[in-house]
């Protein structure tokens, strides 16, 4: 719907859109620019004593501040007239100097305001059939008293020549800064295209990346490992772990979704429920490497949607990952029970336990990495300890 | 068992991310651009060997007009055959050489110039006009046009300013100044020196149009993204996360990394889950219009944004795209000026209203506050933009422009 909106406003409404705005901004700019500096030129040069009488100059004075005052509206006011304003001025100024001057070398000072001030003028407006007949005639106007001004036998003076090529070159500056904005914008838009699909699929890679929690969870569990430089664990162990995951990132990098089942073999299936039986194993295998011995207990095989597994399974890890860095023994024992709507996990560890009251439970750790992750899929995780009596987490998943 | 370990302390401490240099296809279109090679200059450059040719047609004709004057026509003819073999060439060159010109390129054409512009003084010297007989020269300083999209704008203005330097040493020394020379000197000079300057300046305006132009594009795609979204930068984030600690593990895996770790390599890994782990946590929290504001070099300067409740993701697309250029409109109008306007956007919170809307809609009302931009300096294509959000009320708060807008959307609960 946004596409082919964007699209017809493209093919239709050009004039509408920012990009018009930017290009009548730069192009007023350059009018002024060009208007400008070659109505100032000809107003020092005709200010020299000599080359036109004081009163005659006195007379011009105000319709060439006309001139540039008018030049400096065009753009910031969207009156129009003051175009219009502007070519009556530059030719009334031409015209009262042109009557007064009779040698080529003083007709040359009108040739800055004749061939690049009226002639900038035109750069500010659009190519419509009115403005290029004023432009025309203005022209046509500049062409032929430069050329009385300049009082010579020729055809056309060398001070009428510069006007036309002056005239010449301004026209053809503006059509083709003029027709540069639409290639541009053309191109602008399709890199917009590009740009807009590549938002969606970096949307999708990043979805993909974050669902893969699975991989994520075991990555992390190792990486944690390794921040502690892997004291506690056998080399061979922690190599093996490293090896693992790196291939699973590996593998998601390449653009499979893994999902770590068992150890040793990886489903690349996307699946929509997984047994939690096989899955388990690999979390208790991990912990054995790591030299936590986890006994298991109760039901070996339940089908889980796969972001609850996820979580569930997550949830887990963390607590172990837990009781093998606090409990201070290193064993575990994880019991799991389902009925007719739940899946329980209790993991319980005969350590050296804690104050619950002494230690707030919504600190970070067990909160974002247990709770949080288990609510998101509807679960709960409950939290009972005393010191040195052990310490037992109930996670509890929605089936 | 409940110990904070060092994974999960929080890294960010409030709103706002320092923004990441823009990333991928952004970059790679940004700084090319910047460095201005490409966008549509390439056509504009062509336009400049047009007009320099073109200008060359009628130098050469005041040349030949002149041709009974010249005492000495030899070095006059070389000037030209120099000047014309010159821009032949160059054009040639430009034309297959593409978007890049290797400085030393630039000094040769630089020095071919010179030679056009000594030989035609050469010529014109013992005739004590030199505004009155210069062609070739003058034609020298519309040949500095060809290389105007293709080096630095300071290069150009140097090369020009050298021109006009000469130009008025020269004349200093050869011309009697008169009220019946003057005229003639003071055009000369400025047709030598103003094609360069204007088309330095016209170019710095095309340039500054199409950066401007691209993007608001760029960040136009974020209307039709979901309600929440990861953003470009977040997404390349994480995907770099993901290979740093490819990377480590490999190592250690492949025993690059000896263990145990040295206490560096532990903190990189500590840091790294850190990081991991809070993004997979903090998940797509950040709506479409924070994307799109903090992707952006216009908006992200000027728009602040305050959006408790994340209710930017509820607008629809037509909405989306009022809004989004609406605020466009307000902050590119002033992005070169003395007094850039800012804009605070809020949206929400929800207003609990008894009135009954239709089809069990929900109203967001969005309130738009701005600096420096005065009630009756705002823009038409502004009302037409905000018109699409929604109705709309103005006002004025401290002099600058405030709207208060009610955006009906469709309840997410219904969805």
């Amino acid at each position: 719907m946004v596409d082919t909106s964007l699209l017809r406003n493209v093919q239709t409404s050009r004039d509408m859109e920012p990009i018009a705005k930017e290009r009548d901004r730069l192009l007023h700019r350059t009018a002024r620019a060009l208007g400008v500096t070659g109505a100032a030129l000809s107003l020092v040069s005709v200010a020299l004593p000599g080359v036109v009488p004081l009163p005659v100059f006195l007379t011009s004075l105000p319709l060439f501040l006309v001139f540039i005052g008018s030049l400096v509206m065009v753009g910031r006011s969207p009156w129009r007239r003051w175009v219009v304003l502007g070519v009556f001025c530059g030719v009334g100024a031409l015209a009262v100097l042109a009557g007064q001057i009779r040698t080529p070398d003083d007709a040359v000072a009108l040739v800055p305001l004749a061939a690049a001030g009226i002639a900038g003028l035109s750069l500010a407006v659009a190519p419509t059939v009115a403005w290029l007949a004023l432009f025309a005639i203005a022209a046509a106007a500049s062409v032929i008293l430069v050329q009385l001004a300049s009082a010579g036998d020729a055809l056309l003076s060398a001070a009428t020549v510069s006007v036309i090529a002056g005239w010449t070159l301004t026209a053809l500056g503006g059509y083709w800064l003029a027709a540069s904005v639409p290639r541009a914008s053309r191109r602008i838009y399709s890199i917009g295209k590009a740009h807009r699909a590549e938002r969606h699929a970096s949307e999708t890679e990043a979805q993909r990346r974050q669902s893969a929690r699975l991989l994520h969870d075991t990555v992390l569990a190792t990486l944690t490992l390794l921040a502690h430089s892997g004291v506690g664990v056998a080399p061979a162990a922690m190599q093996q772990q490293a090896g693992d995951d790196a291939r699973l990132l590996r593998q998601l990098r390449l653009g499979a979704t893994p999902t770590p089942q068992s150890s040793g073999s990886y489903n690349l299936e996307p699946v929509e429920e997984t047994v939690l039986g096989t899955t388990l194993e690999s979390v208790k295998q991990r912990f054995g490497r790591i030299g936590l011995e986890v006994t298991w207990h109760g039901t070996g095989q339940v089908l889980l949607p796969s972001d609850v597994l996820d979580a569930f399974l997550l949830s887990l890890a963390e607590c172990l990952e837990n009781v093998r860095r606090h409990s201070g023994v290193t064993q575990a024992d994880v019991t799991i029970t389902d009925d007719a709507t739940t899946v329980r996990a209790m993991v319980t560890d005969s350590g050296i336990g804690f104050d619950l009251a002494g230690i707030d439970e919504d600190k970070l750790g067990f909160k974002e990495s247990v709770v949080a992750r288990l609510r998101e899929v509807g679960g709960n995780a409950r939290l009972f300890s005393s010191q040195g009596s052990g310490t037992t987490v109930v996670l509890e998943v929605p089936k | 068992m409940t110990e904070v370990n060092e994974t999960t302390q929080p890294r960010r401490i409030h709103g706002r991310r320092v923004k990441p240099s823009p990333t991928g296809l952004t970059r790679a279109l940004r700084q090319p651009n910047e460095r201005g090679a490409t966008l549509g200059t390439g056509h504009l450059g062509l336009g400049a060997s047009v007009l320099c040719v073109v200008q060359a047609l009628y130098g050469l004709a005041q040349f030949i007009s002149h041709w009974d004057a010249y005492p000495n026509t030899l070095p006059v003819v070389g000037a030209w055959a120099l000047y014309l073999a010159t821009i032949a060439v160059a054009i040639i060159i430009l034309s297959t050489l593409g978007d890049r010109l290797p400085l030393w390129t630039y000094a040769v054409f630089l020095l071919l110039l010179a030679g056009v512009v000594a030989l035609d003084f050469l010529a014109i010297w013992p005739l004590g006009n030199m505004g009155g007989y210069a062609t070739a020269s003058v034609s020298a300083g519309f040949g500095l046009l060809l290389v105007v999209t293709l080096r630095a704008g300071y290069e150009l203005l140097a090369a020009s300013s050298t021109l006009a330097l000469a130009f008025i040493v020269a004349i200093a020394l050869t011309t009697p100044l008169t009220a019946a020379t003057l005229p003639t000197q003071l055009v000369t000079v400025a047709l030598a020196v103003l094609p360069s300057v204007l088309g330095v300046m016209v170019l710095r305006g095309f340039r500054r149009m199409v950066q401007l132009e691209l993007d608001r594009v760029l960040v136009q795609s974020t209307v039709s993204a979901p309600r929440f979204a990861v953003g470009m930068l977040a997404s390349e984030e994480l995907a770099r996360l993901d290979l740093a600690a490819e990377e480590l593990l490999d190592a250690v895996a492949t025993g690059r990394t000896a263990l145990p770790l040295s206490p560096e390599s532990a903190s990189v890994a500590a840091s790294l889950a850190t990081e991991l782990r809070l993004h997979l946590i903090e998940g797509r929290r950040e709506t479409w219009l924070y994307h799109a504001i903090t992707e952006s070099e216009l908006l992200g300067k000027a728009v602040a944004l305050t959006d408790r409740g994340s209710l930017a993701g509820l607008l629809d697309p037509t909405q989306r795209d009022g809004l989004l250029s609406g605020v466009w409109l307000i902050v590119s109008d002033s992005a070169k000026s003395k007094a850039p306007r800012t804009v605070q956007l809020t949206i929400g919170p929800r207003a609990n209203t008894n009135e009954r809307l239709s089809g069990n809609r929900i109203a967001v009302p969005i309130v738009i506050t701005t600096t420096n931009l005065p009630r009756n300096r705002v823009d038409p294509a502004i009302w037409d933009s905000i018109g699409k959000m929604g109705r709309y009320g103005d006002s004025t708060q401290n002099g600058s422009l405030r709207l208060d807008i009610t955006c009906l959307v469709d309840n997410p609960a219904d969805r």
